[in-house]
């Protein structure tokens, strides 16, 4: 098991007695992986700095309803609220997006993932410059390896939150979906 | 045509990660209101005004021109002899560079505008000044499939009503901007929103829904114009929504259902009506004379399988008809029963005296299918009457839904025709429609219903190798036959006028804002605007002049290119 992971669990134990009122305390949990500055601590963790505040919450719920699974974030969402949960969403929502300095995607693979988000009309939901907005995701700038490996659980179904990301993913190759990680991380 | 030296007037341009961060999170600032340049004094738009608006030659009062919803402008200054020389008057510049979808409405010299993200802009009409600007606070959460939308305002009285995508009513004040009351239509985490404009009659305002990808139940509903309290709501979802059991579209093909199959799984289910779907986002036509209104109804959910929904899944793909008064049903009539291909009924309702089966005229509607045909129905029993040609290329139609890959078929999703609004020329008996050409693979998998999350039951996907393109189509409404078609480099959405000067007016996604001769097809005009024109045009008329205004804001449901422009063109 990763440090972070044991980190989190360390954190818990500290402040699950708290019973705090505000959020502060798990603001600082949340920045125990998703980073103090808004860089995550491992590059697998997703930025949630200046993340739709719509789609955190949502995450969170799900999380929650064990719809989406992490033996992290179980826990973590196990007592909050929907209140809880939509001031946390807002706060980190009003978060700057952090600089990650990824570089952008060679023309190659930016025309291969070009090609692809036109056949799975990204656009529609991600809209542009796949900003999102509300229940649905920033993916632009966001980490590669969290881009990489998400779009690949959607693909084998482990991500279950969003039935159609997955037959959407079905219908390319791995190939197709490392140059989408590559082009959204380097936008 | 080019830009000549258009004035950029009003309005701040903030680039789009700019626009994005800071929309959400605001609240309204109806205070910023510019009074010095009104032109004219709206004090009240009245039933009367909205009766016959389509004959007014000044106003554009309703997102699709009238009751009737023809999208004709009654003004023949701009004709097909001078639409040559059509250059811009101004260019506006909204706040918002994301989907622009509104059809301008314009009152005595004043425009309303909306945006996406529900922003509404009240503007000087002859020269494109801000009179005021009005954003949405929208909630945290809003639900919709295929863009931050917004298709316009309806006036009525000394308001302006909006529909937001956080799914509320809310009316404004039509000279200062500032919110009068705000009305909750539904609940945006059950997946309910709104993007159509709403409709204004005899003190009552129209609405549906959008949700039918997030297994809504949908609706009509008439709120009360002066203080917002509902009063009556259609469900578009029939309790009993199995239906005959038809094996064949309206136009006689196979549907290639296995009857005894969902006759099984209704008795194990159940009636799936709670979570059917069935929205309804253009706006309804009203026949004032009957006290009738007409919409059509959207897919059913979820879009691609039918396994969890048994049945014809009535009223989902249908014109319906219902009593202006009560909410009551009058008549239905389904295009496709148990659709399971999107292939939905979303294109407003138009109504026309159209030639009948015996060639008698009767009070008829018009509707263009995504299925890409224009079908024409009597008015007083719902019954068709005919269906177009096919407008778009139809292979392998009705082909069920695959797993993985999926199955290939024409039309695509989208269509066909999407939401693009028709427009009819009545002088010529035709209806004008814009198509998409966008072959897709239809998969399907099963999925449980994901709790107002997107619930597609599989995706579609547009085949990369496979060329894409549009067509503006005339159909004569009397005998169904394509009277002349013009194919464009892309698939279209937006919409299309149609005015006196014999000429119709329609924007494409490459940024092409053209207009043709009403009676051939021909090109007359074409304006390069920077970014898509995937939105209704409008006319209207202020001290003699006559202009033509679209929205070139580019769409997030074929991407193309965004901007934030508001145009208006004349002549000199």
């Amino acid at each position: 098991m990763p440090t972070w992971i044991l980190a989190v669990f360390a954190a818990l134990a500290l402040i699950a007695p708290a019973h705090a009122d505000g959020i502060a305390e798990k603001v600082t949990l949340c920045a125990s992986c998703h980073g103090e500055n808004g860089v995550p601590v491992d590059a697998k963790i997703p930025v949630i700095w200046g993340q739709n505040a719509g789609y955190l919450y949502i995450e969170l719920r799900d999380f929650k309803r064990g719809a989406r699974a992490s033996e992290v974030m179980a826990p973590v969402v196990a007592d909050m609220s929907r209140d809880e949960m939509m001031a946390l969403a807002e706060y980190f929502s009003k978060k700057p997006w952090p600089n990650l300095a990824q570089k952008p995607a060679d023309a190659a693979t930016a025309e291969h993932a070009q090609a692809v988000a036109n056949s799975a009309q990204c656009s529609q939901c991600h809209l542009a410059g796949f900003l999102g907005a509300s229940l649905v995701p920033r993916v632009s700038d966001q980490g590669y390896d969290y881009l990489l490996t998400t779009l690949e659980a959607f693909r084998s179904g482990a991500r279950a939150n969003n039935a159609w990301m997955t037959d959407l993913m079905k219908a390319y190759s791995e190939a197709d979906i490392k140059a989408l990680a590559a082009y959204l991380a380097g936008l | 045509m080019s830009i000549g030296n258009p004035r950029i007037s009003g309005g701040v341009a903030l680039a789009a990660l700019l626009a994005f961060g800071t929309i959400l999170g605001t609240s309204a600032r109806a205070d910023e209101v510019n009074r010095a340049t009104l032109y004219g004094d709206m004090t009240t738009v009245s039933q009367d005004m909205l009766n016959r608006a389509g004959q007014d030659a000044n106003n554009f009062l309703m997102t699709h021109g009238d009751y009737t919803q023809k999208r004709y402008f009654p003004n023949r200054q701009i004709n097909t002899m001078n639409v040559r020389h059509l250059h811009p008057a101004w260019i506006f510049q909204t706040e918002v560079k994301e989907t622009q979808e509104t059809a301008p409405i314009v009152v005595d010299g004043v425009m309303y505008v909306t945006t996406a993200f529900d922003h509404v802009y009240a503007l000087d009409a002859r020269t494109g000044a801000e009179l005021w600007h009005y954003k949405q606070p929208l909630g945290a959460i809003t639900t919709y499939c295929c863009g931050p939308n917004n298709r316009g305002v309806a006036v009525y009285g000394n308001m302006v009503y909006l529909a937001t995508l956080d799914s509320k009513l809310v009316a404004l004040d039509a000279k200062t901007g500032k919110v009068a009351w705000q009305s909750d239509i539904a609940d945006p985490e059950l997946g309910y929103s709104e993007t159509m404009a709403p409709t204004a009659v005899d003190g009552k305002i129209l609405i549906g829904t959008t949700g039918g990808e997030y297994g809504i139940r949908g609706f009509v509903k008439a709120f009360d114009a002066k203080t917002g309290k509902l009063i009556w709501t259609f469900s578009t979802i029939a309790d009993n929504s199995t239906g005959v059991w038809a094996t064949k579209d309206a136009t006689g093909q196979d549907l290639h259902r296995d009857i005894a199959a969902e006759k099984a799984a209704l008795a194990k289910l159940g009636d799936p009506a709670k979570k059917l779907g069935g929205g309804v986002w253009q706006n309804p036509s009203v026949d004032l004379a009957n006290r009738r209104i007409y919409f059509v109804v959207g897919n059913p959910s979820p879009d691609l399988d039918g396994a969890p929904r048994p049945g014809d899944n009535l009223y989902t793909d249908s014109l319906v008809s219902v009593d202006l008064d009560t909410g009551k049903y009058v008549c239905h009539f389904q295009y496709v029963p148990h659709d399971l291909w999107d292939l939905d009924a979303v294109s407003a309702t138009v109504l026309v005296d159209a030639k009948d089966e015996h060639g008698a005229s009767v009070p008829a509607v018009l509707h263009a299918g995504k299925t890409g045909f224009v079908y024409v129905n009597d008015r007083k029993d719902c019954h068709l009457i005919r269906f177009s040609e096919a407008m778009v290329p139809q292979e392998n139609m009705f082909a069920l839904p695959t797993p993985g890959v999926g199955t290939r078929m024409l039309p695509g999703a989208n269509g066909g025709v999407e939401w693009s609004p028709m427009a009819v020329d009545p002088t010529l008996n035709l209806t004008y429609a814009i198509n998409l050409h966008q072959p897709m693979h239809y998969s399907v998998k099963s999925a449980a219903y994901p709790d107002g999350k997107l619930w597609l039951g599989g995706a579609f996907t547009v085949i990369p190798e496979e060329e894409q393109w549009g067509n503006v189509t005339a159909v004569d409404y009397n005998t169904g036959k394509i009277r002349w078609q013009v194919k464009t480099a892309q698939p279209m959405i937006g919409g299309i006028l149609a005015t006196a000067g014999g000429l119709v007016f329609t924007g494409e996604g490459n940024g092409f804002f053209k207009a043709y001769d009403s009676s051939t097809g021909a090109e007359l005009w074409r304006f390069q605007a920077g970014a898509g024109v995937n939105a209704p045009p409008s006319g209207y008329t202020v001290e003699g002049r006559e202009y033509i205004v679209v929205g070139a804001g580019g769409n997030a449901q074929v991407d193309s290119k965004r901007g934030n422009n508001i145009i208006a063109f004349t002549l000199d």
